[in-house]
């Protein structure tokens, strides 16, 4: 029971990472193949180590630390990665309307 | 044209190459003779758990000597090629003071970089027992420095201390390497110092301190080739 | 069965290596695509040491050291492997500094732009 559900937690994990490789090809600009790139892998991390945690239960204090670090550190570096490739301008899709880090960076720079 | 072509042509009798190993590969059922030997050599001597460590610690130790000269030779390289930049040649805007990281990013460093540094230390001192070792762990300390150097892009890491700690670590990788030929039977053997008991942390001899020096020798190296790209 | 799918993996990214730095222009895919053709080639390294049913050669309590010989794959490998993966980031470092050098002399990162021969 515990194996079948830890199958298929790994499997579930497997399909989120590939549709994050999906949306890295697939999207049109910079920012939103980072975007589909974290937050799909990440989760696809939690649900692949969380399986294993399932497949083997005396490892469970590792892998939850392992989830935290995974959980820690992902967003973070996403995060400073848009936001260097938002300084040196690297061109947005034509679809994206609203620029809400210029609109932010503008507001400070006028003193609202 | 003719480019492409040749690409192809390249790329098709790469792939037939390939492809003929692939379908000729047969697996192994049984260890080769010389893995053998090593499997069964390294616990009994040399008391060490790992056996992947033992080999590149005592039987190969030689060519873990000289991948730490070809590290040296790089960090030094980099320094060379990346070093006294003419900055009369480049017309750049007048250099602007690096902007503060973001709070995501400060806060998360503060929390990270000194579990990195202690995830570092594990796997370090854990070379002889489990998976792990000294460049493994020097990579994983470098990545803290990474870490901490994009949280605060205005700090200057001391260039000067790494690069003495590196090369001390190096000098005294060799010394016990000597201390090995002169006390024990070989260059680099590391019954230097007693073995103790197996499987636990000061066990297999010389080879914890040898992870050790590594390990500080390929952080300290790794930070400083970061950080030279950096500046 | 296990090392077959393993091996064809490595060599397949050797070839997709040697694809990407013969196709690329822009150095800094150039570099990737060495990197890529290190990664395989680390891959297919290990491969070949993999032994039918072996497990890792690290003795512990679910491996005696008595019976250690007939249950591990071969170690010597991945202790070769790890010696190559070291040397490769230090290969690709010297690469980048290159590629930064490169890109202050002539201000595009396109391979195009270096034409000139050098005697």
């Amino acid at each position: 029971m515990a194996e079948l559900i830890g199958g298929l937690l790994v499997l579930a994990g497997a399909v989120f990472h590939l549709s994050a490789g999906l949306g890295i090809l697939r999207m049109p600009d910079a920012y939103t193949r980072m975007q589909a790139g974290t937050k799909a892998s990440t989760l696809g991390n939690t649900l692949v180590v969380g399986g294993i945690g399932f497949l083997h239960p005396d490892w469970t204090l590792k892998l939850l630390l392992v989830i935290y670090f995974v959980l820690m550190t992902n967003p973070i570096s996403s995060h400073a990665l848009a936001r260097a490739a938002h300084r040196i301008q690297v061109p947005m899709s034509r679809r994206t309307t609203v620029d809400a880090l210029r609109q932010a960076r503008e507001q400070s720079r006028d003193g609202t | 044209m003719i480019r492409r072509l040749a690409i192809v042509l390249v790329l098709a009798l790469f792939g037939l190459v390939f492809a003929s190993l692939t379908v000729h590969h047969v697996e192994r059922h049984s260890l080769p003779p010389l893995g053998k030997r090593y499997v069964e050599l390294v616990p009994q001597e040399l008391g060490a758990a790992n056996v992947i460590t033992g080999i590149l610690l005592t039987y190969r130790a030689f060519d873990t000597l000289g991948e730490i000269a070809v590290l040296f030779m790089v960090a030094a390289a980099v320094g060379l090629v990346l070093g006294r930049r003419e900055r009369r040649d480049l017309p750049r805007d007048a250099p602007q003071p690096p902007r503060p990281a973001s709070e995501i990013v400060r806060t998360g460093a503060q929390i990270l970089v000194p579990l990195i540094a202690i995830f570092a230390a594990y796997i370090i001192a854990n070379g002889h027992l489990s998976a792990g070792g000294g460049f493994q762990g020097g990579a994983v300390f470098a990545s803290s420095a990474v870490l901490l150097l994009l949280a605060a892009p205005s700090r200057q890491l001391d260039q000067q201390l790494l690069s003495s700690t590196e090369s001390t670590a190096g000098v005294l990788f060799v010394l016990v390497g000597v201390a090995g030929t002169i006390f024990a039977s070989g260059f680099l053997d590391n019954r230097l110092l007693p073995l103790g008991q197996f499987g636990s942390l000061f066990s297999a001899g010389a080879m914890p301190v040898l992870s050790v020096l590594l390990g500080v020798k390929v952080g300290c190296e790794l930070s400083v080739i970061i950080d030279r790209f950096r500046s | 069965m296990i090392s077959t799918v393993v091996l064809a993996t490595g060599l397949t990214l050797i070839l997709i290596g040697i694809w990407g730095m013969l196709t690329h222009r822009n150095i800094l895919r150039i570099v990737i695509g060495f990197s890529l053709a290190g990664t395989g080639t680390h891959i297919v390294m290990v491969a070949l040491g993999y032994v039918a049913g072996g497990t890792a050669p690290i003795i512990d309590r679910s491996l005696g050291a008595a019976e250690a010989s007939s249950r591990v794959v071969d170690p010597i490998p991945s202790a070769l492997a790890v010696t190559a993966i070291v040397i490769g980031l230090a290969v690709t470092a010297i690469m980048l500094a290159f590629a930064i050098r490169l890109y202050e002399a002539k201000k595009t990162l396109s391979i195009d732009a270096f034409t000139e021969s050098k005697w």
